[in-house]
């Protein structure tokens, strides 16, 4: 089918979204109010550690209002534990049965007739607990004497793997340096603006779950659920609303907790609702992965990479769930980033602490790879007395050399690496600023330049999780490989244009990217276009990779709408040759119109065509089905399970970020101020510049908040410092500078439209942006950078301890 | 956290040493003990209404005397639950004489868990501190010659 | 989280509003602008039994000038201090310091009354009414008092009200023209609690020397610091940048700061030097610039 001119896709639409949930109209967890709807309350731990000897909820059932209480015990008898993708799994259910882990896990479920009354209840459960020491530390808790969190394991290693690529021997021997570097990654979310939401009903006359929460997918997590309840998954109903106010991946990790108001919902017989307030999301929903690595890079004086070596130990806290332990592997394609390093040699622990649970966090497992490694890629730069920018220059994938595959199996589809680089360099004028930190230099001012160069890895091949188990274990498995996102797109008998996806957008602005598609595809306006994306299992077409996660709609999700809609046409085109008695491949649709080419009189409407298709339906040609209707769950053919040699691609389309950013360190205060930042884009087909602008102010601002504010602090004793917003410190518009935002666009190769995902972006990058920039800045103090976030009082800690050294 | 400090009682060790060790006196020294019983020998239930301002908690728990070397030194735990969370803590407590003054330091740690330090962090080191002092000055009053 | 239920009562006058308190005692918590009581409410770290709401008695809504006094109500909105001409012109500290509360949604409905009660040592208000040496007029079952500034803040979140107190009205002096000035605070982002916080008044004589120096620092003390040492330095002596720099340094001796999350004590020591050092430095340009 040729290619369609262009005349939406590319340009910064408004988008259809806004005007309703900038009215208040808009359709959220929240606002479903069903007949009989109780409300539940959350009892939870206010220890990091500690066995439950007792709960006594013989009170809190007396407390007006409350239908009923449900204990872990219980949970235990009504479901099992999660299964996880490790080979020795911890007992994680969905509330703490016989221990607690940590500090607001849940422990009860009240339910009452309001919100105020349930917590009422709350206040009367009285739970014994039996205190045990807590570890918080990463490294702490793989030690002999650490406390132990899971029996049946009997370590706090959830996981550990060993990975050779290429010959690192040979990179050793013939290295002229080796560059070493210590890093650890701090601990942080997304918080997204709405919480977890779940309105639980269960019927026990028809012994069927009807269950709304704002999931935002990977719908394998409605199968856990399934499984871990004992239910068939065809018994349980899962509607997901037209808006969610947020994910970042933080809603893929809610699924325990539709599974616990789940089995209230059950208990009482009835309709159970919660919405988790802000301080229980703090505590208890889910964040990104801390990780402590050591990394050294075998290199050449010139500056050439030879070879890699790291240790990497992440965090996901007291259980190890689902995706899990997918943050270290999700960034197994694009381990070695933008560089033609070829030998590596790999460690991964996955280890668990007396902190919160962990679910992909914008970015997923790549801010915390490319910390080290582009920290890493500065300091062999200073090692070596080059520029940094020389350095990656050196090491880069050249233009030419896609599709490019990389040592551990990922396929890198389309990119310019140096070009997009070099254009981040320009945007801040980088020669006139290496001069200017001369400058300031000379005066005693610390000014610093950071720049980085990342591969943004988009739509995740489910692959990838199963490189947790070593070859010999997967093989007794089925394999597991897949991307697959769907699309219905349909004409109704008055030619109007509708498409279905299961892409539960959480802001990203899918209803006007999918107009400014179908609106390109047949030729009509996208006002015209009408796109639901309440996802409901019972009703619509999906899969367990439908969703929105690792940035799949841009390029996965646009490929499926594509697909959907060209079977629409060509059902079209073949209505309207039979019409007009011509052949398929003469006919042309533009402008809501069918017609032979080079006679454009001889045209029918659209609308025309859906109305044979509906109200003429024997005059369609012979064995042709009635209506219009095209679907499409399209999977990417490079989305394969992992080869014997552990390489996967744990991707489907590689964009690429680079970040240039200049910052001046007040030595008084240690406040980071931003003097220039350029962040430069290749995502392949622009679909909306408008909206890109978005992700890619979005991302950075996440980021950001990693890098200087934002921290899930716990103290010594596992207790949660930052239950608040007064102490979890998202940055507002305040603290976000002018960015020069810049483009280039190098086509994917795998997707209808060329391109690829956006939704992290500069979340991987600008961490470590900002920590190469403040380095650079604190470099003449003698103080090294090797962790976040960069707060004035570490900072200004940091060249005090560097002054006395001297 | 860490505690740490010092304070000068105006009277004898010996008379310090009798006040510190007597549950009836402990009882009226800290702030908002509404009771303090005796288990066993050193050992007591003790329910404490605490708090600053509109934040006031209601915490029911235990408080140890031990490795008492009379009249030098002895070691306080204590621990209570209520509401907004739970405390812990531990101090070790040593008797200087200075004349017919006392000097008293002290070293420990206070856990402080649940509502209030996820909620209240930024508060808690000064708040213990001044409880503290509560604590002292009452212990003060108490030991104030008679007459 | 949802509060604790409790009693409310909407009074109209301050006899009534007293009545309330000393008929509920303790159980009862005065509710004004709210920005710090209803977040403790729905955490449920306070759970008073009783709600008075004084929002209604409005004859505490006023600012007047009264000779070389400014007279501020009790429940006068922190917003309408802000951008009040008559603020801005005799007292403009006040106005500088306001801006730094929150944001400017907290500031419509936060009140000159309740943040001077509220006590809480990293707060403005209570920081510059230090400085300035105001006066609180509160109001009781036993009739009315008067309490000074450093008599005012007794600890952390511990004002000197006696129970069924309410704070009716403060008086700050009129800056005498020539008057340098500054309000300067540290916070991590913009609208959060300042981590340290610093006053700064330069009253100038005769010959261009400062005839007295008032310095006052939040965040370093239970209660807002006034830094006499560093004071006394500046006292009767004509402004250089060195004793500029050695106040700072005098100031961040006399200060007694806690380590929390963000900020270790040892820095909010420092922090303390280096915002007293460019508060005056601040305060000193302006007499310096001219006004």
């Amino acid at each position: 089918m040729p290619e369609v001119p262009r005349k939406w896709v590319g340009k910064s639409m408004k988008r259809k979204e806004d005007l309703r949930l900038l009215a208040g109209r808009g359709n959220f967890m929240d606002d479903i109010r069903l007949p009989n709807m109780k409300h539940a309350a959350i009892l939870r731990s206010p220890y990091a550690h500690a066995w439950i000897k007792g709960i006594d909820i013989s009170q809190a059932l007396e407390s007006p209002g409350v239908i009923g209480i449900l204990t872990g015990a219980e949970v235990a008898k009504m479901s099992q534990p999660f299964p996880v993708g490790v080979s020795v799994p911890p007992k994680y259910y969905c509330c703490a049965v016989d221990k607690v882990r940590f500090v607001g896990e849940p422990v009860a479920v009240a339910v009452a007739d309001n919100r105020y009354l349930a917590e009422d209840a709350l206040d009367l459960i009285e739970v014994e607990y039996d205190p045990l020491p807590a570890v918080v530390d990463i490294e702490e808790a793989i030690k002999p004497g650490a406390p132990i969190l899971h029996e049946n394991i009997g370590s706090n290693i959830y996981n550990h793997r060993f990975f050779k690529y290429g010959d690192m021997e040979k990179a050793y021997k013939e290295a002229e340096l080796v560059v070493k570097g210590k890093f650890k990654f701090p601990k942080y979310g997304s918080t997204p603006i709405e919480t977890y939401g779940v309105i639980a009903s269960y019927n026990p006359f028809s012994e069927e779950y009807v269950v709304y929460n704002n999931y935002q997918g990977p719908f394998v997590n409605h199968s856990l659920v399934a499984i871990a309840l004992g239910i068939p998954e065809n018994k349980m109903r899962w509607i997901v609303p037209a808006d969610i106010g947020g994910g970042f991946g933080t809603k893929t990790g809610m699924y325990p907790y539709v599974a616990l108001i789940t089995l209230a919902a059950k208990k009482i017989g009835g309709t159970v609702k919660w919405i988790e307030d802000r301080r229980e999301h703090l505590l208890a929903s889910a964040t990104g992965t801390d990780r402590v690595t050591y990394m050294e890079a075998a290199v050449k004086k010139d500056g050439t990479i030879l070879g890699l070596k790291d240790k990497a130990i992440d965090n996901t806290g007291g259980y190890i769930r689902p995706p899990e332990p997918g943050c270290a592997y999700r960034s197994t394609g694009n381990h070695t980033g933008a560089y033609q390093i070829r030998n590596l040699e790999r460690e991964v622990l996955v280890v668990g602490t007396n902190k919160c649970l962990t679910a992909p966090n914008r970015g997923y497992g790549c801010q915390e790879l490319y910390f080290s490694l582009e920290r890493l890629v500065d300091m062999v730069a200073a090692k070596l007395g080059m520029d940094p920018a020389e350095v990656r220059f050196k090491n880069f994938i050249q233009a030419d050399q896609f599709p490019y595959t990389t040592a551990t199996g990922g396929i890198y589809d389309a990119g310019n690496y140096p070009k997009a680089f070099q254009m981040a360099l320009d945007l801040i004028d980088y020669k006139k600023m290496r001069a200017e930190q001369k400058k300031a230099r000379a005066e005693g001012r610390l000014v610093g330049i950071g720049l980085t160069s990342v591969v943004d890895p988009s739509v995740t091949n489910i692959a990838y999780v199963a490189i947790g188990k070593t070859v010999e274990e997967r093989k007794q498995e089925r394999p597991k490989s897949g991307s697959g996102e769907s699309a219905v797109v349909k004409v109704d008998p008055l030619g109007g244009v509708h498409v279905m996806v299961c892409t539960n957008p959480q802001g990203q602005g899918h209803e006007t990217v999918i107009s400014q598609i179908v609106a390109d595809e047949f030729g009509i306006d996208p006002k015209d276009v009408t796109v639901s994306n309440v996802v409901d299992t019972h009703d619509r077409l999906y899969s367990i990779t439908t969703g929105s996660f690792s940035s799949r709609f841009a390029s996965q999700g646009t490929t499926a709408v594509v697909r959907a809609a060209r079977q629409v046409k060509e059902k079209m085109l073949k209505i309207a040759g039979h019409i007009l008695e011509a052949n398929i491949e003469d006919m042309v649709m533009e402008e809501g119109k069918v017609f032979v080419k080079g006679s454009p009189e001889k045209s029918i409407r659209l609308r025309h065509v859906a109305g044979v298709a509906h109200w003429d339906q024997s005059a369609l040609p012979e064995g042709m089905d009635a209506g219009l209707f095209g679907t499409s769950l399209y999977c990417m053919p490079t989305s394969k399970p992992p080869d014997d040699l552990d390489r996967v691609n744990s991707s489907n389309t590689y964009g690429f970020v680079a970040e240039a950013i200049v910052v001046e360190v007040d030595p008084e205060t240690g406040q980071v101020k931003f003097l220039k930042w350029a962040s430069v884009h290749d995502a392949g087909t622009i679909l909306n510049p408008m909206i890109v602008e978005g992700q890619v102010m979005g991302s950075l601002t996440h980021a950001l908040g990693g890098s200087l504010y934002e921290e899930f602090a716990y103290d010594e004793n596992g207790q949660c410092l930052t239950a608040s917003f007064q102490d979890y410190l998202v940055p507002t518009a305040m603290e976000v500078p002018k960015v020069a935002i810049g483009h280039i666009e190098t086509p994917s190769p795998l997707t209808a439209l060329g391109s690829k995902g956006t939704g992290e972006a500069s979340s991987m990058s600008v961490p470590v942006a900002i920590g190469n920039a403040v380095a650079d800045a604190l470099a003449p103090c003698g103080v090294e950078i090797d962790e976040l976030p960069l707060s004035p009082n570490k900072i200004w800690h940091l060249i005090q301890k560097a002054k006395k050294k001297k | 956290m860490k505690i740490e400090g010092t304070y000068t009682f105006p009277a004898p060790q010996a008379r310090v040493w009798e006040v510190f060790n007597t549950p009836q006196h402990l009882q009226e020294a800290l702030p908002g003990c509404e009771k303090l019983e005796e288990r066993e020998p050193g050992k007591f239930d003790v329910y404490l209404k605490i708090g600053i301002a509109a934040v006031k908690g209601s915490y029911k728990g235990k408080m140890e005397i031990a490795d008492a070397e009379p009249p030098h030194r002895t070691r306080l735990i204590g621990e209570g639950k209520g509401l907004p969370g739970f405390v812990k803590g531990e101090a070790l407590i040593q008797l200087t004489p200075q004349d017919q003054k006392t000097l008293i330091s002290y070293q420990g740690d206070v856990q402080v868990g649940g509502l209030l330090a996820g909620v209240g962090q930024r508060m808690i080191g000064g708040v213990a501190k001044m409880l503290l002092e509560q604590f002292f000055k009452n212990m003060e009053k108490i030991l104030k010659p008679a007459g | 989280m949802k509060p604790c239920a409790f009693e409310y009562f909407t009074p109209a006058t301050v006899p009534e509003a007293i009545g309330l308190l000393e008929r509920y005692g303790e159980e009862a918590k005065v509710l004004a602008g709210g920005q710090s009581l209803i977040p403790m409410l729905n955490f449920r770290v306070a759970r008073p039994k009783v709600l008075v709401d004084i929002n209604q008695v409005k004859e505490l809504d006023y600012i007047r000038e009264e000779k070389d006094e400014l007279v501020i109500g009790g429940l006068t909105r922190e917003r309408s201090l802000e951008v009040s001409p008559l603020i801005q012109k005799k007292c403009p500290i006040l106005a500088e310091a306001i801006s730094y509360i929150g944001h400017l949604p907290i500031r419509t409905r936060g009140t000159m009354g309740g943040s001077l009660v509220h006590a809480d040592p990293t707060a403005e208000i209570p920081v510059v009414i230090s400085a300035l040496e105001g006066t609180m007029k509160v109001v009781g079952p036993s009739g009315e008092r008067l309490l000074r500034a450093e008599e005012f803040f007794v600890t952390y979140l511990t004002s000197a009200l006696e129970p069924s107190e309410i704070l009716v009205e403060v008086r700050i002096p009129t800056l005498p023209p020539n008057t340098g000035w500054s309000f300067m605070e540290f916070s991590r982002r913009h609208g959060d609690f300042g981590i340290v916080s610093v006053a700064a008044l330069l009253f100038m004589g005769s010959q261009g020397r400062c005839q007295k120096a008032s310095l006052a620092l939040g965040g370093v003390a239970p209660s807002p610091l006034r830094a006499r040492e560093a004071e006394k330095l500046l006292s009767g002596q004509v402004i250089t940048a060195a004793l500029i720099m050695e106040a700072g340094v005098l100031a961040a001796q006399a200060t007694e700061p806690e380590s929390d999350y963000h900020a270790s004590a040892e820095y909010r020591r420092n922090l303390a030097k280096v915002f007293t050092q460019r508060s005056l430095q601040e305060a000193w340009n302006k007499i310096k610039g001219g006004k």
